[in-house]
């Protein structure tokens, strides 16, 4: 951690990093990204993002351009698909994110989202982190699937160099032998971040574990684990999804996820008050 | 050329044959303001025998022959129809056909070159009304159109508030990322100009943002896109890349919507020009008996009419019919040189 100048913690009490977007504000409360892997339609955009909203989501997700695995996959709508992504984002009231791939698209992107997310694929894309460094819109960074805690704020710090503070990360999961889920969901790295950075980080349970039944526990896991947020997959109809299907959760699970997430808010609010005793 | 490539220059020029047929019928409608029957067998004789003679290449004298006698057949048919032309400045597509549209949905809107073809066309009988842009919230006045108003003896009919928004557009599947110039009018691209900074592009200045839309749907520069109206991208089948994209929240342009004759249905807004001597205090009495009488005013302009000189625009709110606006026209009468009542009418606002 020798070369991190800004994304480190320097001084003790040192002030947390506070993002704000639109009236929203990452780092103070839980703040909930949700949406679709994918936007499809105007219609599923739209209808996903007012449920989302309605269920108590802070920010929508969408993606445009999509990092596939398979060249053959679906690759995102593109530039329909920001427009798509504006559109639902007005008409529900909530803030947007959208992940840029190319350094030439940042530019672009960044006239339709509030925030642009930088993928786990594209954690240590140089250029890119550059580019969205200079683009004045909050970055979610997230981390790559096999990243040291060290090699992510490493990356965060080439935002935080060329000027942009605003950088949210984001844990997503690591590839480790485990193979019954997607990925292993390192939730210790959330108080890790906690103890040597000021940077707000929030954590995706849908990548994380890739598997429908474990994201709600994961969510609350995070909440427990310190997490300034969550981002989660929700589709109007996973069934019928074009991507990510099988950890998208569908709008009547989303809520009933979100009821519980807001009561154990409440409850770490009485615990983080004990732990604040416990240290005078 | 590939296959998808041929088909893509057949739409283009399909889309432009039917512009270009929109625009013989237009011509028609405005042939039939001065002509006194619509049935004129030696013109359908000379314009056959003309298109048979420039018959080309694989297009023979038999298949031209019928193709134009169905185009005559059709011109005929909307001549019968009563149609009301209105004239607008720029092509089709600039924000005043837009304006006219939010107006009246069924009227022609008919293309001109200049503010001064507007005026010219009422007056002689071609359009039944023309739309002008007289001020923006960005820009001003729109001085062209104000020193025609001062000279003209037209009246207004209506008159339109219209949020502009630009839009960036380009030929359907072009790549954003290959986009390098924009064109537009000069307006248009000083209001977008940090939009355009942003993603480094060049502004390319055209004379009309429609115009531009135009320019690239028939000449189809590679790199390039245009800013211009949602409307112009529908009717030259560009692709919007970005909805508007005005550096300014608040883009309003009134249009006044200009007769030859008094309106006479009901209004709620007027209009007048007038200009007093050149002696202190002679504005202010003008204004004085507007105050007594407790009319609002909406819009007061003035513009130099010969040296010393000033002619001054006045909307104010309230109808030709009411008592008081009655009394203050007669006592305003007394207290200027000159003294024209433009019309009484209704405006509208759209959202």
């Amino acid at each position: 951690m020798k070369n991190l100048k800004l994304t480190t913690i320097k001084v003790k009490n040192q002030a947390r990093t506070l993002v704000k977007v639109k009236d929203i504000t990452i780092g103070e409360g839980f703040t909930v990204i949700a949406g679709p892997c994918s936007i499809e339609s105007e219609e599923q955009a739209i209808e996903t993002a007012i449920r989302v909203k309605e269920a108590g989501a802070d920010i929508l997700r969408g993606g445009a351009f999509k990092p596939r695995t398979s060249p053959y996959a679906f690759q995102g709508l593109g530039i329909k698909g920001l427009q798509i992504l504006e559109k639902a984002g007005k008409e529900s009231g909530l803030p947007v994110v959208t992940e840029v791939l190319d350094p030439r698209d940042v530019s672009w992107v960044c006239e339709y989202v509030d925030i642009l997310q930088v993928g786990t694929r594209n954690m240590q894309n140089f250029s890119l982190l550059k580019e969205v460094g200079k683009a004045g819109k909050p970055v979610l960074l997230k981390r790559g699937m096999f990243s040291t805690l060290s090699e992510w704020l490493s990356c965060a710090e080439y935002v935080l160099a060329e000027g942009n503070p605003n950088v949210i990360l984001c844990e997503r999961g690591i590839r480790t032998f485990e193979s019954y889920t997607r990925n292993t969901l390192d939730l210790a790295i959330v108080p890790s971040i906690k103890e040597v950075s000021h940077l707000p980080v929030i954590v995706d349970p849908s990548h994380g574990t890739g598997r429908l039944s474990l994201v709600e526990r994961m969510c609350l896991a995070s909440i427990a684990a310190g997490a300034d947020g969550v981002m989660v997959e929700v589709h109007r109809n996973p069934a019928e999804a074009l991507c990510d299907g099988d950890q998208s959760l569908s709008p009547p699970m989303f809520m009933s996820m979100m009821k519980k997430v807001r009561k154990l808010q409440e409850c770490m609010v009485e615990i983080n008050a004990l732990d604040r005793e416990s240290s005078k | 050329m590939e296959l998808k490539e041929i088909r893509k220059k057949i739409d283009l020029l399909d889309s432009r044959i039917l512009r270009i047929l929109n625009y013989r019928m237009e011509l028609a409608l405005m042939a039939k303001k001065l002509k006194t029957s619509i049935e004129d067998k030696d013109r359908e004789k000379e314009i056959l025998e003309r298109i048979r003679l420039n018959s080309t290449g694989l297009i023979n004298a038999e298949f031209v022959e019928k193709v134009y006698t169905e185009i005559i057949k059709e011109s005929k048919g909307l001549q019968q129809r009563d149609h009301r032309l209105i004239g607008f400045q720029g092509e089709h597509g600039a924000y005043g056909e837009v304006a006219l549209r939010a107006w009246n949905s069924e009227w022609v809107s008919v293309p001109c070159a200049g503010y001064s073809a507007v005026f010219e066309g009422i007056k002689k009988g071609l359009f039944d009304y023309g739309i002008v842009a007289v001020e923006n919230t960005l820009g001003g006045v729109v001085g062209e159109v104000n020193e025609l108003l001062v000279n003209t003896d037209l009246y207004v009919a209506g008159a339109v508030e219209l949020p502009v928004y630009l839009c960036l557009m380009t030929l359907p599947g072009t790549d954003h990322r290959d986009i390098r110039s924009v064109y537009s009018s000069s307006q248009a691209l000083v209001q977008c100009h940090n939009f355009l900074e942003r993603n480094h592009l060049e502004a390319l200045q055209y004379y009309d943002s429609a115009g531009a839309a135009k320019m690239l749907a028939e000449d189809t520069p590679k790199s390039s896109a245009v800013i211009a109206s949602k409307l112009a991208a529908e009717i030259y089948d560009l692709e919007i890349i970005k909805e508007d994209i005005d550096d300014f929240e608040r883009n309003m342009t009134r249009f006044l919507i200009l007769s030859a004759k008094a309106n006479v249905a009901e209004g709620d807004k007027c209009s007048i020009l007038f200009s007093t001597a050149h002696r202190a205090g002679t504005l202010f009495s003008v204004l004085e008996i507007f105050a007594k009488h407790d009319i609002n005013l909406t819009r007061i302009g003035s513009i130099q009419s010969g040296a010393g000189n000033y002619t001054f625009f006045l909307d104010f709110i309230g109808s030709n019919k009411d008592e008081k606006v009655i009394s203050s026209m007669e006592q305003i009468k007394k207290v200027t040189s000159s003294l024209r009542f433009m019309g009484c009418y209704k405006e509208k606002r759209v959202d």
